[in-house]
């Protein structure tokens, strides 16, 4: 009986920590967000928070194509965060976004480039290299996850979908499984955003997209109707609006350049995001080889992502 | 010893069998530590975040086992003991969780969550059900009540009724009957169904990834950490803390060992 006396015991001390959980009278924004934009929202928050020390955020992550359902089933958030101008404009026909600005609400872009495992084993160099047979190609799945959506308009553009169809050897429900799966070897190649690619740049090769393929993806946020926290959700957009915030999105190679040329189906126009990309294929290479300098120069503001991932062998933070 | 019994090559053959099996177990763990290699996993294991996962894990895996014992000794003891009108109804209702996904728990305690009269709770206290601490515990223990009454039932069950009998010829009444002679003797049972349910509960992440959402450092237990890290790139949280899990694991069922715990799940 000693033995059942002392777990009476454990139970009840552990049932003190449900009570330190309960919570105080500080606000807590309920934050719809993407799983890709986890790093750079979490680094958001930390200084948020600080700053309005009565104003919690918490976030829920998931990929972008789940959000709808939870939105319209639960009636709760008060900011909202897909990975696709697409996704938010569901939930602004479904009333639950009312002062949606396209001009105004971009923080940042995300950019498509093309990865494959290290040393580039299928020698992939543009976007018809996808076409040809044999190379296992990675490719989203358009309901779950906007990258899939891209991968279907970028290909069609080139006019090889039908052929990459038949090289596709995953579906992937969120683009970080094409990162993992490129990471394992698993495919040859694929197409994510710069800020999936960063965050593998130990185990993939980085290779920007010629102008007419390069995909400019606007990444919008707003503020829910039934927000409970109308005035501090505003807050935390303009927040994520200002100059200070779209710093951070660029840390984490975003773009944010504010005007980006491109054309009707959001294809880049001109080479405005050139430099971002150069500054990602020098990050991967600072990662690899230890000789290689880490400056303002040669990795621009990529330099944290890049000393964060030096630290360990297997990425971690 | 086993190898020299008479007619050699069949427990050969069942003993070669159980090795390739613990061989694949661990090969699984040391090749994963081998990716891992030893400077991260020193790294990793001495990051803070790493333990605030564990203990938010092992505390809300107590706190609600803690909760299903509450409801399952007793009702594992009605379950073995008596019959009542639709016992057989109850019994089968009560092994669904085992059998349905947890996945589907989650969804739909998310979908009553959404609805009259829960919903008129939250809006008027302002107060989120589920997307916090509370929506964890709900969820470990939706999962593990109905399993945690299962098992107490099998401990019930192999208690012969002879011992209650003769407590009762005694002139003991039944409440003293069960504190003094049935649950000493289920003791060793409840004990190991105790840690099966400790060990359900911290695994649990499918009805956490509908039902409650990810918020780092509040709902983020081990496997859901994991899955979330996953999708971060961070293949050192991943395989660190699967390492952690498969520790934590071990320790549970050593404890069973050691503890002297035995059901008919060991």
């Amino acid at each position: 009986m000693k033995i059942i006396k002392s777990l009476v015991v454990l139970m009840v001390v552990s049932s003190f920590f449900l009570l330190t959980q309960a919570y105080g009278e500080e606000k807590r924004i309920l934050f719809h967000a993407g799983l890709g934009q986890r790093s750079a929202l979490n680094e958001i928050k930390g200084i948020f928070e600080k700053r309005n020390p009565d104003i919690k955020v918490n976030f829920s992550y998931k990929g972008s194509g789940y959000f709808i359902a939870d939105i319209t089933r639960s009636k709760q958030g008060d900011l909202f965060m897909p990975g696709e101008e697409f996704y938010l404009m569901q939930a602004v026909e479904r009333g639950f976004l009312t002062d949606y600005d396209p001009k105004t609400d971009i923080p940042a872009y995300f950019v498509t480039v093309i990865i494959t495992p290290k040393g580039n084993p299928k020698n992939i160099k543009k976007i018809e290299d996808f076409a040809r047979p044999g190379v296992r190609v990675g490719l989203g799945n358009p309901r779950s996850c906007a990258i899939g959506i891209w991968h279907q308009k970028t290909f069609k553009k080139a006019g090889i979908w039908d052929k990459v169809k038949e090289n596709a050897t995953m579906s992937a429900k969120c683009i970080p499984e094409l990162g993992n799966a490129t990471q394992h070897r698993a495919i040859d190649a694929t197409i994510v955003w710069a800020t999936t690619a960063v965050l593998y740049l130990r185990d993939v090769e980085i290779i920007p997209i010629e102008h007419k393929y390069r995909g400019i993806i606007r990444l919008p946020v707003g503020v829910l109707k039934f927000a409970r926290y109308r005035e501090e959700a505003q807050k935390l957009m303009d927040f994520i609006l200002s100059e200070e915030g779209r710093a951070i999105f660029h840390k984490h190679a975003y773009a944010v350049n504010s005007v980006i040329p491109v054309d009707k189906q959001g294809f880049c126009l001109d080479g405005i995001t050139d430099q971002d990309m150069g500054y990602l294929v020098n990050a991967a290479k600072a990662v690899k080889d230890a000789s290689y300098p880490v400056t303002e120069k040669t990795v621009g503001d990529l330099a944290g992502e890049v000393l964060r991932q030096k630290k360990s062998t297997r990425a971690g933070d | 010893m086993a190898l020299r019994s008479r007619g050699g090559w069949w427990p050969a053959l069942c003993i070669g069998t159980a090795s390739i099996i613990l061989a694949v177990y661990l090969l699984l763990v040391t090749s994963n530590w081998i990716y891992l290699g030893w400077h991260d996993t020193l790294y990793f294991f001495s990051k803070s975040r790493m333990w605030e996962r564990f203990w938010l894990t092992v505390w809300t895996a107590t706190v609600s086992t803690s909760l299903s014992l509450l409801i399952g000794i007793p009702a594992g003891y009605a379950l073995s003991r008596f019959r009542f009108p639709c016992c057989y109804l109850v019994a089968s209702i009560i092994d669904l969780p085992i059998v349905v996904s947890p996945a589907v728990v989650g969804a739909f305690l998310f979908g009553i969550t959404t609805r009259f009269p829960f919903d008129w709770i939250s809006e008027y206290y302002g107060i989120y059900i589920g997307r916090n601490v509370y929506g964890v515990l709900l969820v470990q223990f939706t999962v593990t009540a109905a399993f945690c009454a299962r098992l107490m039932k099998a401990s019930f069950d192999m208690i012969p009724t002879r011992f209650e009998a003769v407590s009762h010829s005694l002139g003991a009444s039944p409440l003293r009957t069960f504190f003094k002679v049935l649950l000493p003797m289920a003791k060793n049972g409840i004990i190991a169904s105790m840690i099966v349910v400790w060990a359900r509960a911290a695994a649990e992440w499918e009805g956490l990834m509908l039902f409650v959402g990810a918020t780092e450092g509040k709902t983020d237990i081990m496997p859901f950490a994991i899955y979330l890290d996953w999708n971060g790139g961070m293949m050192g949280w991943v395989t660190s803390m699967s390492i952690v899990c498969i520790l934590m694991a071990v320790s549970a069922i050593s404890a069973v060992k050691i503890i002297g715990g035995r059901s008919n799940v060991w």
